[in-house]
């Protein structure tokens, strides 16, 4: 039973007004500035026969090639976070000795910023002073020396960002197994199927919905990657770290250009809505299979 | 099969399910050699997660002639709280050298506002949406779903000019409302899938009391709503204390908050670096969300899992 007055519908009021103004209104404005010539200073004539010249110039600029290519990478590298949080949790799930003081371990990176995590990485992986010269003092020829070379610059973004979020990831896939009923364990033990069968062709199949939920979490987050790449790298060397969320600010901050900003914030709003479509899909079906349950 | 429908509509409908079955207690045996593996490897990896926290201390509390010897991981010869109170007290940030005390009361007079906005905004409009009869709630609440997942990028420069023309720019104002305004839409959400499943008997007796939102507001939701706050108020507590972009976004010169400080400081140092005061500093910004951390232990894991959808 539900009741109907004024009073809600006023307490509503900012709530709408903001999401009319900050977020629907500020969204269109932007779409808008991306089809101008905005410069440092709005300008807000659009000329039709090219309107889209600043996307044009976009998908020709070398920079915005790079941050694309870089968000798949860091994407696919942060995934290894998924894997390794399943991993993680699996093991505490079936040995439970220890199963707070592991879960307290490898969760408290969360807890802290990435620009922290991105100091402590970046005072770790410095080439003279770091693990390197240590791990050389040693004998051991390793090369570390990530943050200086373009190449593998990303691999020290990935590093940090995986240790960061793995603990994340673990604690959403032990919420997932807890779920799942003992009894298959017992009767795979009766038919003498080894352990690993019995995690690839049962747990995770029955696991598909936390493992899709962390995908689009981890892509989500990929998308918003800035925090990060500053404090690691601050996009360098050259432009081998940028990523779309740094390029756009980057695009607006440095270099004053507000359409061709408007542009990429326009194309990650893009990105964002293709992982976004199939949550809303998962969403859908996820309640739809509950109340079928009912 | 049956089994494990009986185990998931348990689940669903929010009970407990029975996680071990009796006949199935494990037999009380001396340690296997596949846990102890399974411990090893666990205890390496607890290692790993570990290196960073154990670099950053010890190296925080090392004469930076001992850095320079190039051994990371040795503990300090000399234990000196030289870089702690140098990060604190004269730590550069931009032109100025007052430390990151600066930032950190700015942190601290963001956070405060920000919280008490943020939570009772969304605490009020959860509840008007979850429990009263408004025509355009669902399309609303749908709305509120997207505009969760909006990069901030899109809505960036928009914002800058309302702060702008609103003379709150560059304010520790405008950090604390921007920071509101963006949860707005998760809190929101969190908060009106909590109070959805509020016994329709306690609305109809509420209504019948009183019939006033306000009243049954303060009087009835709020004092139920001592679970959700904590794991909102966690939520919040560490997301702003962490972020960097708005704060650097929007705090112009005066209003940064110590993230900022500290990105300043561990990427443009001019000069010869000093990785003790480096990392002195950025332990002294890890400390406050890291205590909230170890206090709530289990409770942070659900204020986090509720945000996650959040930037």
């Amino acid at each position: 039973m539900r009741w109907s007055r004024i009073a809600p519908q006023l307490a509503l009021t900012p709530a709408l007004a903001i999401t009319a103004v900050a977020f629907v209104g500020s969204i269109g404005w932007t779409i808008y500035l991306s089809f101008t010539r905005s410069r440092r200073l709005p300008e807000y004539g659009i000329d039709w026969s090219e309107w889209g010249r600043q996307y044009d110039r976009l998908f020709r600029d070398a920079g915005w090639e790079i941050s694309l290519r870089n968000l798949i990478v860091l994407g696919l590298g942060s995934a290894l976070a998924i894997v390794f949080g399943f991993i993680l949790a699996a093991m505490i799930d079936k040995e439970k000795r220890g199963e707070s003081f592991f879960r307290t371990v490898f969760l408290y990176p969360l807890a802290v910023s990435l620009i922290v995590t991105g100091a402590a990485w970046r005072w770790i992986l410095n080439p003279t002073l770091g693990a390197q010269s240590f791990l050389r003092s040693l004998g051991w020829e390793v090369d570390f020396n990530w943050l200086a070379q373009g190449d593998t610059a990303m691999y020290a973004i990935i590093l940090a960002s995986v240790w960061q979020s793995a603990g994340f990831y673990m604690a959403l896939m032990l919420a997932g197994l807890k779920g799942i009923n003992t009894e298959i364990w017992s009767a795979a033990k009766l038919d003498g199927v080894p352990l690993w069968r019995v995690y690839l062709e049962i747990i995770i199949p029955m696991m598909k919905f936390t493992f899709i939920t962390c995908a689009i979490l981890l892509s989500l987050g990929v998308i918003k990657a800035y925090d990060v790449v500053v404090a690691m790298t601050n996009g360098g060397p050259g432009q081998s770290t940028w990523v779309p969320a740094y390029f756009t600010i980057n695009a607006l901050s440095a270099k004053s250009n507000l359409g061709y900003a408007s542009a990429a914030a326009v194309m990650m709003l893009v990105i964002t809505l293709v992982v976004f479509i199939p949550l809303v899909a998962l969403t859908v079906w996820q309640q739809r299979k509950r109340e079928a349950a009912r | 099969m049956s089994q494990v429908s009986v185990s998931e509509r348990a689940a669903a409908a929010g009970e407990v399910p029975v996680t071990r079955a009796p006949y199935f207690v494990r037999k009380k045996k001396g340690i296997t050699p596949r846990s102890i593996a399974v411990l090893v490897f666990l205890t390496i990896c607890a290692l790993f997660f570990c290196v960073p926290l154990y670099v950053v201390v010890v190296t925080s509390f090392k004469t930076m002639d001992q850095i320079r010897e190039g051994a990371i991981f040795t503990l300090p010869h000399i234990w000196t709280l030289e870089a702690w109170d140098h990060a604190w007290n004269h730590a550069c940030s931009g032109i100025k050298c007052d430390g990151l005390k600066v930032g950190f009361w700015n942190s601290v007079s963001i956070l405060f506002p920000s919280l008490i906005l943020s939570i009772s905004l969304a605490m009020v409009t959860g509840f008007a949406l979850a429990l009263w009869n408004v025509r355009w709630a669902g399309g609303f609440l749908f709305l509120l779903f997207i505009c969760a997942f909006v990069p901030f990028q899109i809505i960036m420069y928009p914002l800058i000019v309302m702060t702008t023309t609103t003379k709150i720019y560059g304010t520790l104002w405008a950090v604390a409302v921007i920071h509101a305004v963006l949860a707005m839409p998760v809190l929101t959400l969190i908060f009106r899938n909590y109070y959805k499943d509020i016994p329709t008997e306690i609305m109809s007796a509420a209504m019948m009391d009183s019939g006033s939102f306000w009243r049954i507001f303060f009087e009835i939701i709020v004092p139920m709503s001592g679970n959700i706050l904590i794991v909102v108020l966690i939520l919040q507590i560490t997301s702003i204390w962490n972020d960097y972009l708005i704060g650097v976004t929007f705090g112009g010169l005066t209003g940064q908050p110590m993230t900022v400080n500290l990105a300043n400081l561990i990427t443009i140092s001019t000069g010869t670096t000093n990785y003790a005061h480096n990392m002195a500093a950025a332990l002294l910004t890890a400390i406050p969300p890291l205590v909230v951390y170890f206090l709530v232990g289990k409770l942070f894991v659900q204020g986090v899992t509720a945000g996650a959808i959040k930037g």
